[in-house]
């Protein structure tokens, strides 16, 4: 297992979750499970410099998380915006293991 | 430190001391005693999601002031942006509460008087803008809740603050000093007042030369000498102390927690004063006040009547009725009624605007048709809660004989709907939307942020009717008008 200095950095964003569609924090959650188990990311505060990954996950298509300043802050980023992973719909229930999907091809790329 | 977390809120609130009555009694901790545990618990969920990730792009924003990280309870609007988040907020919060969460009146308060007292200090050479900045920076950086206290007790409604028998039925300023000034009066029906740090005292009326001592705003600490706390009864507010299922939402209550408060010759340092005889501006910052705050109820009411509508559904799926059509129809419509509700004050919001002293309120109009559907829409959907969970609501045995040895198995066997649901179920979704329907709680639409006929009133001086009655007789070709009227 790498290092944690070595670690891809990856940085969670939500929308602010005034009304979600979709349940935002299984995902997380999901992800953090991923992130032990693969032992190659961890997630660091949007505030971190160095950043390679920014996951934006907002609870409905208007995706208030998306926003450039918030993309600016990584290399490559992943947005979720209720029931879609860069704008392609993926039912709720397929969320979670899409976006672990969506993250591991930019891992390892 | 500019943010708290819930348990430092709480830990804030045990080393005030104010003085609270409630049911006869001197309440020593307000943090720790049932019958406010609950209002506490909604507001320090303020100071809990405002650091959780999932909900600070809302509750938190960087302050205009000094740049730092605040809650946004404690900011001012300087975008539609603001305007718009504030009501995001509130719903997320009314969906996490299932109550009032209290802190946007304080909120709503300090806004207002930021652009007010702008506004004195520009016609009248005042320096009231420049002490409330100071306030403000205080109320940042320390994360404080403020209460927002307008209205007064009135007395005789017909008569004007200085005609009143007793002078003390408005809050007024009874002496002024070389280091401040000297009030008396009461605030009634104010939120959250127990569990604030301060009190923001705003005139509630516009007012007129003979008024003028009682144009007075200003803040005090919660714990003042001379700021008595008598703490008003809810229903069923005694389950609070000898229920928990009973309660329908332990955790927050059914309302804000209001009080009155008493002022007996409270004294007030010059730098916690904002307004002090400029009786011309009163009108003006209650309207502010009142736009801001009605603008909020089609965010928060909404977030509560997120969780109605599912307790309501959830109980149908319970009684075995949720898939009967004329049950859909109407948790349809219930919905219908809480998006129209969220469309105003979303609308209300965008159609916001800048004030002078660069701070942005929401549009008047618009804010206050957003108040006046709630005092009906809320009353419809709490309606058609009621007729789905059937009459249950009122008559369901209580926990205690749910827990009796003797008659526990009849209303565990009695209480039961749908077979593999156990009746505990039933009757915890019973208690809940008995607490959101039956009470209280719905006294909050109709009067919070003002009644009825006062949104009434602001609506009809703003409908522009006779820009409306051009555009008719233009089409009628009644006399000679243009081919546009603009």
């Amino acid at each position: 297992m790498p290092k944690n200095s070595r670690k891809v950095k990856v940085a969670l964003k939500y929308c602010g979750s005034c009304n979600p569609h979709v349940g935002l924090t299984r995902i997380a959650r999901h992800l953090a499970k991923v992130a032990e188990e693969r032992g190659d990311f961890q997630f660091v505060p949007l505030s971190e410099d160095g950043i390679n990954v920014v996951v934006i996950l907002c609870g409905c298509p208007r995706a208030c998380g998306n926003k450039a300043e918030v993309r600016a802050r990584a290399n490559q980023s992943l947005l979720t915006a209720g029931e879609s992973i860069n704008g392609r719909h993926v039912p709720e229930a397929h969320l979670p293991s899409a976006v672990e999907q969506e993250l591991s091809k930019i891992l390892d790329s | 430190m500019s943010m708290m977390t819930g348990r430092e809120y709480r830990e804030s609130l045990r080393r005030l001391k104010p003085e609270i009555y409630y049911m006869g009694e001197k309440i020593e901790s307000v943090a720790d005693h049932p019958a406010f545990m609950p209002h506490v618990n909604a507001a320090a969920l303020t100071y809990e999601m405002a650091l959780a990730p999932e909900f600070e792009e809302l509750l938190s924003t960087t302050s205009h002031l000094t740049g730092e990280k605040i809650n946004r309870y404690t900011h001012i609007h300087h975008s539609h942006d603001d305007l718009v988040k504030k009501v995001k907020m509130l719903r997320a919060l009314g969906q996490q509460t299932g109550s009032c969460f209290q802190r946007c009146v304080g909120h709503d308060g300090l806004n207002s008087v930021y652009s007010i007292t702008y506004e004195i200090d520009q016609k009248m050479g005042t320096d009231y803008h420049k002490r409330l900045v100071n306030l403000l920076k205080e109320v940042q950086s320390k994360d404080l809740m403020i209460s927002g206290a307008m209205t007064d007790v009135k007395g005789d409604r017909r008569l004007s603050p200085s005609q009143q028998k007793d002078p003390d039925l408005y809050v007024h300023m009874v002496e002024k000093k070389k280091d401040g000034i000297v009030v008396s009066g009461a605030k009634a029906h104010i939120t959250g007042a127990v569990n604030s740090h301060g009190h923001l005292v705003m005139p509630t009326a516009a007012m007129k030369a003979e008024d003028a001592d009682y144009a007075v705003c200003f803040y005090v600490p919660v714990d003042a000498p001379g700021v008595i706390h008598i703490f008003g009864r809810q229903t069923n507010d005694a389950r609070k102390c000898n229920c928990f299922l009973d309660q329908g939402n332990v955790d927050y209550g059914i309302v804000g927690g209001e009080a009155l408060i008493v002022f007996d010759k409270v004294f007030v340092p010059w730098e916690r004063v904002f307004m002090c005889g400029e009786y011309e501006f009163a009108y003006e910052l209650v309207e502010r006040f009142a736009t801001a705050h009605r603008q909020n109820y089609g965010g928060c009411k909404t977030g509560l009547a997120d969780t109605l509508i599912g307790a309501t559904y959830a109980l149908a799926q319970v009684q075995g009725t949720d898939r009967a059509s004329h049950i859909r129809d109407k948790l349809v419509e219930m919905v219908h009624l809480t998006e129209t509700l969220y469309c105003c004050s979303i609308a209300c919001s965008c159609q916001g605007y800048a004030l002078p002293a660069g701070s942005y309120m929401a549009d008047p109009l618009l804010a206050n048709v957003t108040k006046l559907n709630v005092t009906r829409h809320i009353y419809e959907i709490a309606r058609l809660a009621q007729d789905i969970a059937g009459g249950i609501l009122a008559t369901a045995p209580s926990e205690m004989d749910w827990k009796d040895p003797r008659v526990g198995k009849y209303v565990d066997k009695y209480m039961k709907g749908v077979a593999d649901i156990p009746a505990e179920t039933r009757m915890r979704l019973i208690r809940l939307l008995e607490a959101m329907t039956c009470g209280t709680a719905l006294v909050e639409s109709m009067h919070g942020a003002g009644s009825p006929q006062a949104q009434r009133i602001m609506i009809e001086r703003q409908a522009n009717l006779e820009r409306k009655k051009r555009l008719a007789e233009k089409l009628a070709k009644i006399g000679e008008q243009p081919l546009l009227v603009c």
